[in-house]
């Protein structure tokens, strides 16, 4: 009896023990993803571009600054009809500020201020590890795929399946699901690149979703280094000022 | 066999090069320059079907015959430019237009709407003077709070408007913790004959002062302007999102000693002080559906009830006759701008809003349709809009805007019973 006893302890530890390690395991893959895809504060400037069925391209471009794990702010510098515009997250809580409005208007992260595939999520985007838990890791081989589900109800997407190159440890692909299940968007990440500083990404992240079927969203990024600014930049104050961190 | 394979592979990779080429993107490209400048031009045309017969008519265009119908033409030309230096940004934003139509042609050539000179001495610290846009308080449609700007048009709230020249200087700070921001704005308003006549012609400095807190992930306000041109007043506003789908938002204004004008029926004035709250309640709600609907309550304290409104269009009936004497029309108007002639001169309104970006597959297109409410006399506007931004730097819209309810009431009694607008502007 006490053998059988003995025995199952041993085996309920071992169990907890594997599964203590895979959770591990998959929220370290996490945090690296975060770190290799951009240094915590930083600068940043990506090029977003929604692709019609027939060709038609629509550009955007952003200058983006963060700092820390949940502060982000964007200025768009083209196209001129939506230059001056800008956007910040303080966590779960987003703004816009157009500057014939005049002042700073609260938005939810579902919405797309661009258009198109790309969401106010996916523009202000912080770390993974702060809006999502990592349910399962699986081993593929070359690639481990993550399973992420929303810490809360705030986040875009409630679960996450991303794909992560055991080499580089930088996301290849990212499914992105809503609570019923269904799947909203993929993102590819593409044409890995050397930014300097020890800052090698993706330089490209495409997009497709079966809401938009036919339509296809690129966002580009350049000039990305790591940048600290201070805190008062991801106030509501500052938001008609961002082009003063730009040099 | 061969051969073709070979053009094949060839022109995959001159493909593939090609779809590489589309990509490229250089951050280079967009450095920051010592000097900006942009605008846009824009070209409105309205169709007003007008109440020729009535007195809101005769009063907007005073011994023009009666018509049923107005074509208007409005261009207008906005010019912006900033220059950089180290820490200072100066900058102007200026208009010229031409409106036109069988009944008024009238030419602006110039109009700074907004610029001024800006010391950046830190991330948490600014000073501005020159002419600025103040733009207080959370509300959509309406502002109680809106001490130190110009009236918001309910019918077309996010229309750029004009500022006035002051001197501000503002102050933020960020915290860990529930308290994350808290920003400190103070500026003077300086008024006299030549100086923000707009605004108030008395010489005074007028100060008015607004604190902000972000805390507890709520944004909340609260503003004061000191007595002189216009009577003090203070306030607060706040801002929630309750769930990422909804938000909720409030303002609360008390001003004191404040003019208010009255006329009866047989035309008899009267002006008192009093004091008088201002508030609104509303949110905004994104369905599942992506529809945003838009809803605020706004109880306007300086506002006139029914009956009055009731008095006041009997008044206008008899001073705004064909028969009526001069001295008569000429107090017509200069009681409407005391106070009736206002946007919404009622004391409770409902507004509601629901809009939709692209819809039915439409991308970059959006669509909306907003009602507004007295709901004291119960009558309404009901506005069908509809806008697209697809192609780089135009903006193309048009909306219908309809007035009904009962006769004699505020959306009945205006000069027209419906407007067609639709403008395209081209942004450079």
């Amino acid at each position: 009896m006490k053998k059988i006893l003995f025995a199952s302890l041993a085996l309920v530890a071992l169990l907890a023990s594997a599964l203590s390690q895979s959770a591990i395991d998959g929220v370290a893959i996490l945090q690296k993803v975060d770190r290799n895809l951009e240094p915590e504060s930083y600068e940043m400037y990506r090029k977003l571009i929604n692709i019609e069925p027939d060709g038609t391209k629509k550009e955007f471009v952003l200058f983006s600054v963060k700092k820390g794990k949940s502060n982000v702010a964007a200025l768009f510098l083209s196209p001129t009809s939506d230059k001056g515009r800008s956007t910040l997250r303080q966590g779960d809580n987003m703004w816009l500020y157009i500057p014939s409005v005049g002042k700073p208007m609260r938005i939810t992260s579902q919405q797309s201020i661009t258009g198109g595939v790309f969401s106010n999520a996916d523009i202000l985007r912080i770390d993974y590890t702060e809006e999502y838990n990592v349910t399962s890791t699986e081993d593929q081989g070359d690639t481990y795929l993550l399973k992420l589900k929303a810490r809360t109800g705030e986040v875009a997407y409630d679960q996450l399946k991303m794909v992560v190159d055991k080499k580089t440890v930088l996301p290849l692909e990212i499914e992105a699901y809503a609570s019923s299940g269904m799947l909203i968007k993929t993102l590819r990440f593409k044409d890995i690149k050397d930014f300097g500083g020890g800052i090698k990404r993706p330089a490209t992240v495409e997009t497709d979703s079966p809401l938009y079927k036919g339509y296809k969203s690129v966002m580009l990024y350049s000039g990305l280094k790591k940048r600290e600014v201070q805190d008062e930049v991801f106030t509501q104050g500052f938001m008609p000022r961002l082009e003063e961190l730009r040099k | 066999m061969k051969t073709a394979f070979v053009t094949i592979l060839l022109a995959l990779a001159a493909m593939a090069a090609n779809a590489e080429e589309e990509f490229k993107f250089d951050a280079s490209e967009f450095d920051k320059k010592p000097f900006e400048f942009n605008g846009y031009l824009e070209q409105k045309l309205e169709t007003l079907k007008l109440r020729g017969d009535s007195p809101a008519y005769r009063l907007t265009y005073p011994g023009e015959s009666a018509q049923d119908w107005l074509l208007r033409s409005t261009s207008t030309l906005e010019l912006s430019g900033k220059a950089y230096y180290k820490s200072l940004t100066a900058d102007v934003r200026a208009q010229a237009s031409y409106q036109g139509d069988d009944l008024v042609n009238t030419t602006n050539y110039g109009q700074v709407m907004e610029g001024g000179l800006r010391w950046s001495a830190g991330t948490d610290l600014s000073f501005d003077i020159g002419k600025r846009v103040q733009r207080w308080g959370k509300g959509y449609a309406w502002s109680p709070v809106g001490f130190v700007e110009r009236p918001k048009d309910p019918a077309d709230p996010t229309a750029s408007r004009e500022g006035f020249v002051m001197a501000s200087g503002e102050w933020t700070r960020s915290f860990s913790g529930p308290l994350s921001t808290l920003g400190f704005t103070g500026m003077v308003v300086p008024t006299n004959d030549n100086l923000n006549t707009d605004f108030g012609r008395e010489a005074d400095l007028n100060p008015a002062a607004k604190l902000y807190l972000l805390a507890f992930d709520t944004d909340f306000d609260l503003m004061w302007r000191g007595q002189g041109a216009k009577p003090e007043a203070f306030g607060l506003d706040f801002s929630r999102n309750l769930t990422p789908a909804l938000e909720v938002h409030g303002e609360w204004a008390r001003t004191l000693d404040a003019p208010r004008n009255t006329v009866s029926a047989s035309g008899l004035t009267r002006s008192t002080q009093v004091n008088f709250n201002s508030w609104l309640l509303g949110l905004r709600y994104l369905t599942r559906s992506e529809i945003t609907w838009i809803a605020e309550y706004y109880r306007n304290g300086a506002g006139y009830s029914a009956d009055q409104l009731d008095d006041y269009y009997t008044f206008l009936d008899r001073a705004m006759a064909p028969e009526a004497s001069p001295t008569l029309s000429s107090k017509a108007r200069t009681v409407a701008q005391s106070g009736y002639g206002k946007a919404n001169p009622g004391q409770d309104y409902l507004y509601l809003k629901a809009s939709v970006s692209e819809p039915f597959d439409w991308v970059y297109g959006a669509a909306s349709l907003t009602t507004m409410t007295n709901l004291q006399d119960g009558s309404w506007q009901i506005q069908p809009e509809v806008s697209y931004t697809g192609f780089a730097n135009w903006e193309l819209r048009g909306r219908v805007v309809f007035f009904g309810g009962q006769p004699d009431a505020e959306f009945t009694t205006k000069a027209s019973s419906a407007r067609l607008e639709v403008y395209a502007r081209y942004f450079f």
